[in-house]
């Protein structure tokens, strides 16, 4: 008589599991190698466009195809966090992981390891992008230099957070169009707003008569500090004091707003999915 | 014997069936409310930063609240387009129009049915939630003075033209969710993006951009040169145009899966 041995759920399987699911799906690839693209062509067109600047810095240009290629990782996320929810697929997860916790850890593992690889690649191809135009100039970039690595490693940081952020709010929300409407209003519409408001708060006039900068200035500036792109921002960009008004949070604090915003949502999602029904 | 009396697939059948799905399902009315709640906070918020002394006009603070409307009329022309696509109801809808381009017709329609009244709320909201904001500032809003008319009425009508071109992506597209993320970056993300860069290939591309739109409701005194307020709208009907007979196309020469 042989005797069957059940194995349960072990986390290694479970991230087993999630990692051939994520792979499985050809949208996985095409977003890493989308977002690689994107920011590399937006980061050549956006230097090549700047180059004919008598102080034409290629670095500067650096973090250029950041906002677009954001995108990639975002939807990556969302749509690892609200895949199966909309397919029913979350029907056999979760009958398979009864705990249902470990299924979220497993996600976040898979997915910073995606995103991860995206961010490498999309900081490696806006590297490439700034070369012709400083080639076009004879100047060679000096990647080393001070403040570059870090603003590299910014870049890098903001994107895999961005994924994460992604999936937070889908595994929290659990529809795939609402989830992806509300991370797109944060992190794209949101800065698109406050510039908008910083515009109308500031008064040439009143700035250059003193020192002190308006109220009005302070508040929006401050908002804009702690959204996830006035974080990933400062984080890019760590020589900066900070923007006018705000609290100076530097590139820890601004690497822990973004981790609020990965957090928050993640540990709602935790609890919706440990106490209340799925769907 | 009970005669089955068959009626004729005509295109007020098919309108009246595409107004009851589109009014049936609770999403409709909850995107129509938040566009409404978010485009008057917006619009709310913004007016707290308007100065005496700031060259903007009345009617442009009464249409702040644009950047969040024009994200509502998206959503809801994307699920008009594509939403019946990953149901599936698609199959039967087509089954019971084979001719299939009523459909789009129809949808069209009621699009335009939903989006205008939301639209005209978001604008005659915006107005009475910004009136404090107004006249602290000093700004008047004179419903008698061309300018100021022609900002209302094309902030409505950009609107409207925003939803239907939702429509047509969604359609186009017929995932709900690649048709927004397509919708995003051609209003918001391109434009932002071509306006930190300004230069003259910049300037080119943007005005083509269907974003071109909102000179419909920019000031006289923000308004570029090259593209106005009649040219924008014009380049916002081209897309408009453009991605309906684009998803015709497909609608009408491929498969329905």
């Amino acid at each position: 008589m042989t005797t069957l041995t059940v194995t349960g759920p072990s986390l290694p399987r479970v991230i087993a599991a999630e990692w051939t699911k994520l792979l499985g799906l050809r949208s996985s690839t095409i977003v890493v190698v989308v977002t690689a693209a994107v920011s590399g062509l937006v980061t050549y067109l956006s230097a090549n466009a700047s180059s004919g600047d008598p102080g034409f810095d290629p670095l500067d240009s650096l973090t250029t195809g950041l906002p677009v290629a954001v995108i990639g990782p975002l939807v990556l996320g969302v749509l690892v966090g609200t895949g199966e929810f909309s397919t029913g697929m979350f029907r056999s997860t979760f009958a398979a992981v009864p705990r249902r916790l470990p299924v979220l850890v497993a996600q976040v593992v898979v997915t910073t390891a995606l995103a991860l690889l995206a961010a490498v690649l999309a900081v490696a191809a806006a590297v490439v992008g700034i070369l012709p135009p400083a080639s076009s100039r004879g100047i060679t970039p000096d990647l080393l230099s001070e403040g570059t690595p870090q603003s590299l490693l910014g870049a890098g940081g903001f994107l895999v957070g961005a994924a994460l952020f992604g999936l937070a709010a889908g595994a929290l929300l659990r529809r795939t169009l609402p989830a992806l409407l509300a991370t797109i209003v944060v992190t794209l519409v949101l800065p698109v707003v406050l510039l908008l408001a910083s515009e109308l708060a500031s008064d040439p006039l009143a700035a250059s008569a003193s020192n002190t900068v308006p109220t009005r200035t302070a508040v929006v500036n401050t908002i804009i500090t702690f959204t996830p792109t006035g974080a990933g921002s400062l984080l890019t960009e760590p020589s900066s004091s900070g923007v006018d008004g705000a609290p100076n949070i530097g590139a820890l604090g601004a690497a822990l707003v973004l981790a609020a915003w990965v957090f928050v949502p993640l540990g709602a999602a935790a609890l919706r999915l440990r106490r209340r029904d799925l769907v | 014997m009970s005669g089955h009396r068959l009626l004729a697939v005509t295109f007020p059948r098919v309108l009246a069936a595409e107004w009851s799905k589109l009014t049936s399902v609770s999403s409709t009315l909850w995107i129509a409310l938040g566009t409404v709640v978010s485009t008057l906070s917006l619009a709310f918020a913004l007016g707290l930063f308007v100065r005496a002394g700031d060259a903007v006009s009345g009617a442009s603070v009464a249409v702040s609240g644009s950047l969040f409307a024009q994200l509502g009329m998206l959503v809801l022309g994307v699920l008009v387009g594509a939403g019946e696509f990953s149901t599936g109801t698609s199959t039967v809808t087509f089954a019971a129009v084979p001719r299939r381009l009523p459909v789009l017709a129809a949808q069209t329609l009621v699009t335009v049915a939903v989006a205008l009244p939301t639209a005209v709320v978001c604008l005659v909201g915006s107005a009475l939630v910004t009136t404090a904001a107004r006249s602290a500032a000093g700004l008047t809003l004179d419903p008698a003075d061309a300018g100021t008319v022609r900002i209302l009425a094309g902030y409505v009508l950009y609107l409207t033209g925003v939803a239907l071109f939702g429509v047509g992506l969604g359609a186009l597209v017929r995932r709900p969710t690649g048709a927004l993320l397509a919708g995003v970056v051609l209003f918001v993300v391109l434009d932002q993006l071509l306006a930190t860069n300004p230069g003259r290939i910049t300037d080119v591309l943007r005005a083509a951009l269907p974003a071109a739109g909102t000179r419909l409701f920019a000031d006289e005194g923000a308004l570029p040169t090259h593209l106005g307020a009649g040219g924008g709208g014009l380049v916002l009907g081209a897309w408009v145009v453009a991605a309906l007979a684009a998803a015709a196309y497909r609608l009408r020469r491929f498969d329905v899966t």
